[in-house]
């Protein structure tokens, strides 16, 4: 029995071992941010997952198996999130996927191209970009509205009404 | 002897995300690399406490498994504002995040 539990997890640290050189081998040889993300997630997920396989064997049922769990779950799901920001923020900075065109050549393409109701995503401006367009006297009771409709800030004007009120009476009457 | 291999590929792995990170011609590549090299040193810390039967590395590395997704967030955050700014600040692009 215990020789079948060192084979279990020789086969899974050595197969954890594998997936991880793969996927770091995949991140210095992809072309493309994206394309080396897709590589590190390998190496996040199953080679991760094998190599702690391999220690839960080892462990038994133990405390040691609980903490064990504990991380490969939280590094599961954080990995994941962690992607999907690193994705996003390359995406807004400007980045551009290698795509293949139709002869099959690889192509830095603007995903906005591809995809049109993504293009409303990112091209939303952000904030230093707004500061410049909106006018000043309409910004306050706009942004005063629309954070209350979201739940934001209900408790700030319930502690002053008095301060927001004469504001937006003096704009009304000019 | 089992996990002295792992802790080989592992090494060999961080090697590699090194190289990526020095080579890395963007930022985000860099911190795909910093991401990368944060879940390797995780993987030592528990490879290591079994080898040396002292699994109490293991704390650790609960302790660096939160830590690395806060830090590759706050990252990307200070990189998309340019501040780890306020709440308030950031409510305008509430769409975007």
């Amino acid at each position: 029995m215990a020789q079948v539990i060192d084979l279990l997890s020789w086969a899974a640290l050595l197969g954890g071992g594998f997936f991880y050189v793969v996927g770091a081998i995949g991140l210095n040889r992809m072309p493309d941010i994206f394309t080396r993300m897709h590589a590190v997630s390998v190496s996040e997920t199953l080679g991760v997952g094998l190599m702690i396989f391999g220690m839960l064997m080892q462990a038994g049922f133990t405390l040691v198996a609980v903490k064990l769990i504990i991380i490969v779950l939280v590094m599961w799901t954080t990995g994941a999130v962690a992607t999907h920001a690193l994705a996003r923020a390359a995406l807004h900075d400007g980045e551009k996927p290698l795509l293949a065109d139709a002869t099959g050549a690889l192509v830095a393409t603007d995903p906005v191209s591809l995809f049109p109701e993504l293009g409303v995503r990112l091209a939303t401006p952000l904030k230093s970009e707004i500061v410049e367009e909106e006018p000043v006297e309409s910004g306050a009771p706009e942004d005063a509205e629309t954070l209350a409709e979201a739940g934001y800030g209900a408790e700030e004007e319930d502690a002053n009404p008095d301060a927001e009120r004469p504001d937006s009476a003096d704009k009304e009457g000019q | 002897m089992m996990f002295a291999a792992a802790i080989i590929a592992v090494l060999i792995a961080m090697t590699l995300a090194v190289a990526r990170a020095l080579a890395g011609p963007t930022a985000f590549d860099r911190l795909l690399a910093a991401n990368n090299i944060g879940t390797s040193a995780i993987m030592l810390l528990a490879l290591f406490g079994f080898m040396t039967e002292r699994p109490e590395f293991l704390d650790i590395g609960i302790t660096y498994v939160l830590l690395n997704m806060i830090g590759t967030l706050a990252v990307l955050k200070f990189f998309r504002y340019g501040a780890l700014g306020h709440a308030q600040d950031l409510d305008k692009d509430r769409d975007l995040s």
